[in-house]
């Protein structure tokens, strides 16, 4: 899940697939841009979603994700709560778990 | 040895006889740097910048000789078809880069390049039209040697018989 802390209108899902797709190709160019994210789910109301990628682009996404800093002109930050090669582990974060 | 680099060695192809005056080695690096960025955005771009330069060029028949680190050649190799253009003194002209060898080191870049010439200079004189530059290149041919003394051979001579 990806979080992105906002002031102002927030950016649908298109815009948000472009805005991954556009990190992607600023850090790792037109091979990156190429990389196939899916985004499997988006919430506008707290800007979190779900995204997909083949396991040897996960350091590429992660770090373009991590260095993107400007969303239409506005400051924003990407922060990443789980990664899991099973979609069924994000539903709960174990740490929080109580047994 | 720690710090390895690998040399790529490519040749220039241009349809415009007027791109030759184009290449020096400012220009080339440019456009070189030019579509590593494209290609492989700003981490590609830093990743082959370390140790990247043109170590040699020959404008007569179009050879390239660039140095980049081990571990980043494949980087630079993968961006090469995407050179396009030669840009100099604000005058741009089509090309394309084509690799004819990687090597670890000068000295096997330089032996396959005397390799590739002989063969070069084989097959411009099958095709030849003309008697006179028949006679220009046989003559070439037969005049270069391969002395102990100096590690060039006379193999780089002008052959632009056909141009």
């Amino acid at each position: 899940r990806r979080e992105l802390p906002d002031g102002g209108a927030r950016p649908s899902v298109a815009q948000f697939k472009q805005l991954v797709v556009s990190a992607l190709r600023e850090l790792h160019g037109e091979v990156g841009a190429a990389l196939p994210v899916d985004v499997l789910t988006y919430e506008e109301k707290t800007l979190s979603a779900i995204l997909r990628v083949v396991s040897s682009g996960l350091v590429k996404l992660w770090s373009a994700l991590t260095l993107l800093g400007f969303y239409q002109n506005r400051r924003c930050a990407f922060r990443v709560l789980q990664a899991s090669p099973f979609l069924l582990a994000l539903s709960g974060n174990s740490r929080e778990l109580v047994l | 040895a720690a710090l390895s680099r690998r040399y790529v060695l490519c040749e220039v192809v241009s349809e415009d006889p007027r791109c030759r005056q184009c290449i020096e080695d400012r220009a080339v690096g440019l456009a070189v740097r030019d579509a590593i960025g494209r290609v492989h955005g700003d981490y590609g771009l830093a990743c082959c910048s370390i140790s990247f330069t043109v170590k040699y060029l020959n404008a007569y028949t179009g050879t390239v000789l660039l140095r980049c680190r081990k571990d980043s050649y494949r980087l630079l190799c993968s961006a090469l078809p995407f050179v396009r253009q030669l840009e100099s003194r604000n005058q741009r002209y089509p090309c394309f880069l084509n690799t004819l060898h990687v090597g670890g080191t000068i000295r096997t870049c330089q032996k396959f390049l005397i390799q590739y010439n002989r063969r070069q200079l084989l097959m411009l004189l099958q095709n030849c039209t003309n008697e006179e530059e028949r006679r220009c290149i046989q003559k070439s041919l037969l005049s270069c040697s391969l002395t102990e003394e100096q590690s060039q051979s006379g193999d780089e001579e002008d052959d632009d018989g056909t141009e």
